[in-house]
């Protein structure tokens, strides 16, 4: 069966920094405060004509550079490109952070002398590597709405329906129509698709 | 809202004038963002901060709070001057346009500059964008209502689209946004200090004809009351209520049958979030007693030292009942039960009803819902009805009773029907399909009939009555000084009979109205109007000849029994502007202004404000909350999104006083109180003036009062009250506080 | 030795307002973590780290660790070991105070130096609880050598300065590539023990501090961002990048050391666990020290 590839797209035309996507995600998903699988983040705010926002999570890279640069090797990349890891393996070294083009990976902190745990970050609501739908996957990895049919809670919560996930036909198809309505008016690609996707 | 959220989706240019729907109406505004796309439609953001609408607008002027009335004067200038004014429109429909034209003459782009800080070219560049991509919708909300000049504010704001031409038009209108869930339903069920259900008013007519459909005595009612007079007088409204308390320190006199207020019941209402919370506090502890119920514990229970006779009731939440609600555009939806009240709460009605129970009314309470409408035009009770059904029977009750907005065809089963329906109807029109074909979503009121499919847009005369068509509202007389009130030849609605102006509908003028005959018992069973009128009769006849109830007359541009026969400006009382506030001074005090004297200009001329208290202030919403926020900030992952009250200052302004980003910083009101905050800098507001979300509470001029939460109800988040420091002020009619224009100090804390 | 614990309590500290600040990693600052990936403005640290840890820390790792000793097992093999009698007279050298200092080093290092490897082939130990115990001890063990290397350095201070003798040393690699014994010019340490020094000294310090760079995540050095005009997530990233070179040069060093003690010069192990040197060992290869320690009457 051929798959297709998930994408995800932010509409900052469309973004109102309403911070429902990360609310929805948090509550979804029960993360503990401090974590933010998905951040909302404005530029320029206050600048007339400059500001801008829009919500970032994992991208979801092709040749994701996480997986490049973990030493444990514990990500792994399901066949319609979603990028999801292994909590059992992950030694929170924070490698996958700095090799993040988007800030997506999170660590919480436990243990003494501020260690970090497994790190935690954006499943696109497609939980983990164990048993789909098993309590241990719902409480390592958060819900796996991908595996009952469900649009991830972020996007389903957009109040402004900036936040789009899909196959990357479907999501592009909606991109260029909305740049075509507003007269071919803002960028040619969607903000982050040149480094998750390299345009593909 | 005379429109609707979907129909902006139409408007060629959107013109916002003190509201922020990208933070206060997240999901509405994607309807402005598909404007913009599918529509190319030109956005302007007229407000005194640089908003997260702001941030999506085509073009932005920066407002000095309190001067929209200069900026609407100036834009109507600009287009009389330049003859882009809708003549066959004014002289059709509207009342009164020449007395505004003399105004707007004066309001020349620089003396508007001069006022407003907008300069003239961004004036002149945003009227000619609106005034040349029609249809313009107009939105407003609290930026407009909450001042001192509010109701002129919102009385320019529809005359500017009547100039235009904007108003009774798909794509056009003035979209006001109403703020909280359900809150164009409180209003329109009465939640008012000046008027029973349905806006009719406190007349003696109008209690009769409650009386009448609630099946109790009239002579019962006045019986409740120290005498019938009372009963006909405006109550104490949310704003001032604190000065009928004993003991409150406050030279306002009031007047109210010779007595006090003595206890208070706050169902729902966030009253930590209405100015003058030092007042507030005044008057809840010096009451005898206070009951509170709410889902939450409402912080007024926090903020008082009253330690005796505090009652928290513990009311369920929306998501534990069910019933009716009314959405921003007059449209009701039916809201299912999800779970039964949790541990011991109980629904609000519930409450009610108990509370009735101990006070020996119960059985006048929910006597309306045992009764129906006869064919002749009587009522009776039921055959065999015992017991009522909640929340059916009241939603049947208010479509029998409330036909001054036409709410007659909103019974329970239409309205669950367009629930369970909902994806039959068109996001856009809302019109239905299939099924639901000549529907609109909701049934917006005016609904005249149990078959009417309720009217999208207000006053539009493109379409026919029973579509949902009607000219406006004819409610003040025939003529007024020797000239026709009614609307002129030509226009009318669409398919109307009568081709011209026409009066509201009576009993005594039907016949002669609509050319037609009643018979015997059509007579005997009318009421005297068609907003009485128990058989409907009067409405139906009116719809088989295409004719509305409530007439057909031009908008009223003056008003000549409020004190400003026109809108006119005048500074805050609270003015940064001394020289402008002599120039264009506040209104007179005004005595027993719902029952309280109420100060203007004696509050103005006071002192000169300006040069001590030199920073506007500004109050308003986060996207993250609502309300007093309590529900929010008790959210963990809300509260972690704005954990601490704060205050947006421009880094100019914060630096010329040693404050850092981060730093906390005093704010002082002219009223002698205030707020420690910690700053937040902001490129949003301008070096001249603060903004403060008004969410919080738990903290009182400095002291936090969390203490007094009763043992794990602490929410995750607390903060001083904006409303601590906002200043004296309240609207000439509706009496609401003056948030959204006023002065304060700032010092590092 | 107090200056040393005052630092070591410092750092804690450092680290537990870290720990209760606002993270300088996500929240806000995610908005720098996608600025600096790759953008024009910025150091392109990201695709930069992204490359080398992808495809050359690991193998460079392992070229040093199986290409130092085979290196020195050739030396071993042809030139062989210097052997002196242990017979002779011998100096005290090293204080009880020096010896601490050094097998505390020591310690760390066995643990630090092992470790290090486990994370570096996570991926062939297979992650999971044994590398995230080997991660924690990497981190642990460098509390015992943040403790001592300020006084380590400190008390070798003075010797472990170059000096023209040096350059002579080198330019016959300390005579390590001849099977004669004949003096070669040298203080307390010679040029090659100096290099380690330095190494061990700086190159710890280095390790530590981008150590906990890594460790902490938001171990927000107030100073290195005002000097670099980095952000955080640049710092770190720079953090990851140096800490890994920085392991090879010291891991390369700290083979020779063991080297040179364990087999190269036979039994000079005993001098750092004993104290005392052979007068044999100081005549030749330390011979600068060797005449001025006699010109004083020590032998």
């Amino acid at each position: 069966m051929d798959y297709a590839r998930m994408k995800f797209y932010c509409d900052e035309s469309r973004c109102i920094e309403c911070d429902g996507c990360s609310v929805a995600c948090a509550e979804a998903h029960e993360l503990p405060v401090g974590i933010s699988r998905r951040k909302v983040v404005t530029i320029n705010e206050g600048i007339p004509g400059k500001e801008m926002s829009t919500s970032i999570a994992c991208m979801h890279c092709t040749d994701a550079p996480c997986e490049q640069v973990c030493p444990v090797d514990c990500f792994y990349i399901r066949e319609d490109g979603i990028v999801l890891h292994d909590k059992e393996k992950c030694i929170g070294c924070g490698y996958c952070l700095y090799a993040c083009p988007f800030g997506a990976p999170q660590f919480p902190r436990d243990g003494a002398f501020g260690a970090k745990g497994a790190m935690d970050k954006c499943t696109m609501c497609a939980g983990g590597p164990l048993e789909t739908n098993s309590e241990k996957e719902r409480h390592l990895y958060g819900q796996n709405r991908i595996a009952e049919g469900k649009v991830p809670v972020c996007a389903a919560m957009c109040s402004t329906k900036a936040l789009l996930v899909g196959d990357a036909e479907s999501v592009s198809n909606v991109y260029r129509a909305r740049v075509m309505a507003r007269g071919g008016k803002g960028s040619n690609s969607p903000y982050g698709w040149d480094k998750a996707y390299k345009n593909q | 809202m005379t429109n609707s959220l979907g129909d902006i989706q139409k408007s060629k240019s959107i013109i916002i004038f003190g509201a922020n729907p990208a933070v206060n109406h997240p999901v509405g505004f994607q309807h402005f963002l598909k404007a913009k796309e599918r529509n190319n439609s030109q956005l302007i953001v007229i407000d005194p901060r640089f908003t997260k609408t702001a941030a999506k607008a085509d073009i932005f002027a920066q407002i000095r709070p309190g001067t929209d009335i200069p900026f609407m004067y100036g834009m109507l200038h600009i287009i009389f001057k330049n003859g882009w004014e809708d003549k066959e429109y004014i002289d059709a429909r509207v009342f009164g346009m020449d007395k505004i034209r003399e105004e707007a003459a004066k309001w020349t782009p620089e003396l508007v500059a001069d006022v407003t800080g907008v300069p003239a070219e961004k004036l002149i560049q945003i009227t000619t964008l609106y005034s040349k991509n029609r249809p313009g919708t107009l939105i407003w909300a609290m930026g407009l209502t909450q001042h001192s000049i509010g109701t002129s504010n919102t009385r320019l704001a529809p005359i500017l689209q009547l100039a235009l031409g904007n108003m009774g038009k798909a794509g056009g209108g003035t979209n006001i946004l109403r703020g909280h869930d359900n809150v164009q339903g409180a209003t329109d069920m009465g939640c008012l200090a000046d008027s029973l259900p349905g806006y009719y008013g406190l007349a003696a007519g109008s209690w009769k004809y409650f009386a009448k459909q609630w099946g109790v005595e009239y002579d019962y009612i006045v019986s409740q009351f120290k005498d019938a007079s009372w009963m006909e007088k405006n109550g104490f409204s949310l704003a001032r209520w604190w000065a009928g308390v004993a003991g409150v320190k406050s030279d306002d006199k009031i007047e109210n049958a010779g007595t006090t207020l003595k206890a208070l019941i706050v169902m729902g209402n966030g009253i930590t979030s209405v100015a003058q919370q030092a007042k507030i506090k005044e008057g809840l502890d010096n009451l005898e007693m206070i009951v509170l119920a709410d889902p939450f514990v409402n912080e007024a229970a926090i903020l008082t030292d009253k330690k005796d006779n505090v009652f928290i009731l513990p009311a369920a939440t929306q998501f534990e009942t069910s019933g009716l609600v009314v959405a921003t555009n007059r449209s009701a939806q039916w809201r299912y039960k999800v779970v039964e009240p949790l541990y011991e709460s109980k629904a609000d009605q519930d409450i009610m009803f108990e509370l009735a129970k101990r006070l020996g009314f119960y059985e006048q309470y929910t006597k309306g819902m045992l009764m129906q409408e006869t064919k002749d035009g009587k009522l009776e009770m039921i055959p065999e009805k015992k017991t009522f059904t909640w929340p059916e029977d009241a939603t049947n009750e208010i479509a029998r009773i409330i036909k001054t907005i036409g709410l007659t065809g909103w019974t329970a089963e239409r309205v669950k029907k367009h629930t369970d329906n909902w994806h039959m109807f068109d996001e856009v029109t809302g019109a239905g399909m299939g099924p639901m074909k000549g529907e609109y979503y909701g049934l917006p009121w005016p609904c005249w009939t149990k078959t009417h499919g309720g009217s999208p847009n207000l006053y539009d005369t493109s379409i026919t009555v029973a579509e949902g068509g009607m000219g406006f509202r004819n409610n003040f007389g025939l003529e007024k000084d020797g000239v026709n009130l009614l609307a002129e030849k030509g226009s009318f609605p669409k398919g109307s009979k009568i081709e011209t102006g026409y009066p509201e509908i009576t009993k005594e003028n039907i016949e002669k109205v609509l050319g037609i005959t009643l018979t015997e018992e059509e007579k005997a069973a009318c009421g005297a109007n068609w907003k009485v009128d128990n058989s409907n009769i009067l409405v139906q006849k009116c719809l088989e000849a295409g004719v509305c109830p409530y007439g057909n007359a031009k908008a009223r541009a003056i008003v000549w029994n409020f004190p400003d026969h026109i809108p006119m400006h005048r500074e805050p009382l609270h003015s940064p502007r001394t020289d402008l506030a002599q120039k264009y001074p506040a209104y007179p005090d005004k005595a027993n202004h719902f029952r309280v004297m109420t100060k203007y200009i004696s509050v103005q001329s006071a002192a000169d404000y300006a040069k001590d208290f030199p920073i506007n202030m500004v109050t308003g919403r986060l996207v993250t909350m609502n309300g007093a926020g309590i529900e929010n900030r008790a959210s963990k992952y809300i509260a972690a999104l704005t954990p601490e009250m704060f205050c947006d200052i421009h880094p100019d302004l914060a630096l010329k006083h040693g404050i850092r980003n981060g730093g906390m910083m005093w704010v002082h009101s002219p009223e002698g109180t205030k707020i420690k905050v910690k700053a937040k800098y902001s490129q949003s507001v301008l070096p001249d003036m603060v903004f403060m979300p008004f969410h919080f509470a738990g903290y009182f001029q400095g002291t936090d009062r969390t203490g007094n939460f009763p043992a794990g109800t602490k929410p995750y988040a607390s903060g001083e009250s904006v409303n601590t420091v906002t200043n004296y002020g309240y609207d000439i009619i509706t009496q609401i506080p003056e948030t959204k224009g006023g002065l304060c100090r700032i010092e590092k804390a | 030795m107090k200056k040393s614990i005052i630092l070591f309590i410092a750092l804690l500290g450092l680290a537990s307002v870290a720990y209760a600040a606002d993270s300088q990693i996500w929240g806000e600052m995610r908005i720098q973590n996608i600025l600096g990936y790759g953008q024009e403005e910025s150091w392109k640290l990201g695709p930069l780290f992204t490359m080398l840890q992808h495809k050359y820390f690991a193998w460079i790792f392992l070229g040093v660790l199986i290409g130092v000793p085979a290196a020195f097992f050739i030396h071993y093999k042809i030139i062989g070991p210097k052997v002196f009698p242990h017979s002779e007279k011998k100096y005290y050298a090293f204080s009880l105070y020096n010896r601490i200092i050094h097998q505390v080093a020591a310690v760390s290092f066995l643990v630090i130096i092992p470790t290090g490897f486990i994370i570096v082939f996570g991926d062939f130990f297979g992650g999971g609880t044994f590398v995230r115990m080997a991660k924690n001890l990497h981190g642990i063990f460098t509390i015992p050598f943040t403790i001592v290397v300020i006084p380590m350095a400190l008390m070798w201070l003075k010797e472990a300065l170059f000096n023209m003798d040096d350059v002579k040393w080198f330019m016959i690699l300390g005579g390590y590539l001849s099977k004669e014994k004949k003096p070669i010019l040298a203080g307390k340490f010679n040029a090659g023990q100096k290099m380690w020094y330095w190494v061990a000294i700086l190159g710890g310090i280095t390790m530590i501090l981008s150590g906990a760079m890594m460790y902490f995540l938001d171990f927000k050095m107030e100073m290195l961002h005002n000097l670099a005009g980095m952000s955080q997530i640049d710092l770190l990233r720079a953090a990851a990048i140096l800490h890994n070179v920085m392991g090879f040069i010291v891991l390369a060093l700290f083979i020779t050391h063991v080297y040179m003690s364990m087999f190269a010069i036979k039994g000079a192990v005993h001098s750092i666990i004993t104290g005392y040197i052979e007068e044999e060992e100081l005549k030749i290869l330390h011979s600068t020290w060797y005449k001025k320690l006699k010109d004083q009457g020590k032998f």
